[in-house]
């Protein structure tokens, strides 16, 4: 056989024009296809991690039928957990923290700007929350002395730095207004839409006196691994009862994920018509090199190839086209999901302003790239090139050898 | 046992009014070591016959037997296999693979019929017909005579019982074509192998011993000389 494949490659080598034609299109679809699933992974771990490690972690404890959509924070109901959902905790989460969302107007000056406040414990948030993305100008208060810890869009609106003094005002629990003179302790860029454009973290010890009650609204709850989460939801939703709503990170963010399978078939769709494309001229290249060499295949056959053999050359030719061709574009696109995953694209340039509110999107998308992700393209590009010659391959096979060895 | 023997062959191309009988009817039994000529006009037959002597085509009616065994029942890759192991081709326009080196095409021989040791049983073949220090060029980098040369290399590279050559000179002037007759001649002696070519060419002929004559696909003559006709350059 490897003579049939060193005959096939020098073939390929002398039409290289037109090798080269008619497997760009495949370098392309492959390219896009790689490039592609490694933008919209990116962005689905990018919202699936935003939303993981800002708003929801693991699994959030929060009141039954709480609002989910739009900038809604009621603190009507708070939470005692109950001691059994504890001994779940205990036991099977590597932290929880409480917090507490409010929807509060926040006064600088003659400005003033409605946003979520997002009550946290400074010390012990963090076990739930990380903060490695964070970019914080000034600090991130670690007692109530300190003050707030506004969003860079937030402020960026405001036009307020570290250090001003801003007033905060909210509804307490019972319904009366109430407000606090607090200074701003930092600003901060999380890189999450929802957080840097609407939100403030405001120390426990300030919420409590400002909606009047200590209780917290929510449960954040981080967990070894994220696969985790369904179980340990199940088993925390008959230690709450009644009154209390156990949701995962993949529930939250369910529907932007919808979004991007949408996306993703869009994707499959133009790489599925690019590759169709690109089999007509693999088609037609093996057909026409059939027909160029009507002569060779004859003397092959003279010589003692049979008809599978024959096939077998046509089969090669394509098949290496495609191997060729899936692995430059395989290459390139893998490059560039490499780039991507190393050197992030800034999407807060692009139009990231028409998504406030509780849309959660990292506004740095990191593509994701795995080397393994390169296989199937290959193997896609290969098939799609094997298809493609079987025809051509096989009329080649089926030539009378007594009259070709007689063409011209 | 004779080398190839047909039995009441015939070879009709087409059907209905535009039937032509290319071959009609012929007995003929080759021994081996023969060095045969077929003779005739352009469109008596010649390449027919051999194309069906060297299994590359199918009679329309009779037999083929190859070595005492009959082909017809057999399939593809019974007959590509026997090709490959027994008989071998030279053709008029040489039939060279383009892209592969004089050396490489003799060695492709040997690689289609399975054997080993293919690149050194190519640079031997070649060194028999004289190409020595030509094996690394392309079939577009040799003269047609060294094309020629290459060919034989290659149909004899496995040192096959029968060697089928359609008009082997028509495409070379008349020293090449002599001097590839004459290279022909010398393995026939020096192998044995059966050699059975065509011509239209009287001149070519007289290398022969044996020497049939088509007409319209039939058999006109069969003459087999008692000496073997004079060497070229040994006068004359
Ligand atoms: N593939 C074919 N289809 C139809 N007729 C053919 C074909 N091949 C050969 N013939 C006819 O068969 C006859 C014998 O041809 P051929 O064997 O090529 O003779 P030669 O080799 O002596 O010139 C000619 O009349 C030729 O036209
Ligand atoms: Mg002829």
């Amino acid at each position: 056989m490897s003579f049939l494949l060193r005959l096939a490659l020098r073939n390929l080598v002398r039409n290289a024009r037109r090798t080269v034609l008619s497997t760009s299109a495949i370098v392309v679809g492959v390219f896009y296809l790689v490039l592609g699933q490694a933008m919209v992974g990116g962005v689905e771990e990018g919202i699936v991690r935003s939303a993981e490690d800002g708003l929801t972690g693991h699994v959030l404890i929060r009141a039954a039928d709480y609002p989910d959509e739009g900038l809604s924070h009621p603190v009507d109901v708070l939470l005692d957990l109950p001691e059994p959902a504890r001994a779940v905790l205990q036991e099977r989460a590597r932290a929880s923290v409480p917090r507490t969302l409010f929807v509060a107007t926040l006064v600088a000056g003659a400005d003033s700007l409605r946003l979520r406040g997002i009550g946290f414990d400074p010390v012990e948030d963090v076990k739930v929350f990380p903060r490695e993305t964070w970019k914080v100008d000034g600090k991130v208060p670690a007692t109530a002395e300190d003050g707030v810890l506004l969003g860079a869009g937030a402020a960026a609106m405001l036009g307020i730095g570290p250090g001003t003094r801003v007033v905060l005002q909210t509804r307490t629990h019972a319904g009366a207004l109430n407000a606090l003179e607090v200074p701003v302790s930092g600003i901060v860029s999380t890189g999450n839409i929802a957080i840097d454009q609407v939100s403030a973290y405001v120390p426990h010890a300030l919420v409590a006196g400002l909606i009047a009650d200590p209780r917290p609204s929510h449960f954040g709850v981080r967990l070894a691994h994220r696969d985790e989460a369904p179980a340990v939801a199940a088993a925390l939703a008959p230690a709450l009862g009644d009154g209390f709503e156990v949701v995962t990170w993949e529930e939250e963010t369910r529907e932007l994920l919808r979004m991007q399978k949408i996306r993703r078939r869009a994707l499959d769709a133009f790489v599925g018509v690019l590759l169709l494309m690109s089999s007509f001229g693999i088609a037609n290249t093996i057909l026409m090199a059939a027909h160029e060499r009507v002569r060779e295949i004859g003397t092959l056959r003279a010589m003692g190839l049979s008809r599978r053999g024959v096939l077998a050359l046509f089969l090669m030719e394509g098949g290496l086209m495609g191997v060729v061709s899936g692995l430059l574009g395989a290459g390139l696109g893998g490059a560039g999901a490499w780039w991507f995953s190393v050197h992030p694209l800034d999407l807060s340039e692009m139009g990231a302003k028409g998504m406030g509110g509780n849309i959660q999107f990292s506004t740095w998308l990191y593509a994701r790239f795995d080397p393994a992700m390169l296989v199937a393209p290959v193997l896609i590009s290969v098939a799609v090139a094997l298809l493609a010659s079987a025809w051509p391959a096989r009329s080649a096979s089926r030539m009378a050898p007594a009259e070709a060895v007689r063409a011209a | 046992m004779p080398i190839c023997e047909l039995r009441g062959v015939s070879r009709t191309y087409g059907s209905g009014p535009a039937k032509v009988h290319a071959v009609r009817e012929i007995d003929l039994v080759i021994e081996a070591g023969e060095f045969t000529v077929f003779v005739g006009p352009s469109g008596s037959g010649k390449t027919t016959l051999l194309n069906m002597v060297g299994c590359l085509d199918q009679p329309s009616e009779g037999e083929v037997l190859i070595e005492g065994r009959p082909t017809a029942g057999l399939s593809d890759r019974a007959l590509a296999h026997l090709r490959a192991e027994r008989i071998g081709f030279i053709f008029q326009a040489f039939n060279l693979i383009p892209v592969l080196t004089a050396v490489e095409n003799v060695e492709l021989a040997v690689q289609l019929g399975g054997g080993g040791d293919g690149r050194a049983r190519a640079r031997q073949a070649l060194a028999e017909v004289g190409l020595t220090g030509l094996e690394g060029r392309r079939p577009n980098q040799l003269s047609g005579g060294q094309q020629q040369r290459v060919a034989i290399a290659r149909a004899l590279v496995r040192k096959p019982a029968l060697v089928i050559a359609d008009e082997p000179t028509a495409n070379l002037d008349s020293a090449n074509g002599a001097q590839v007759l004459e290279l022909m001649r010398e393995l026939n002696e020096k192998h044995g192998t059966t050699f059975i070519f065509s011509t239209h060419d009287a001149m070519v002929m007289e290398h022969a011993r044996r020497t049939v004559f088509l007409h319209d696909g039939r058999i006109a003559r069969d003459e087999v000389r008692a000496a073997p006709a004079p060497r070229a350059g040994e006068g004359r």
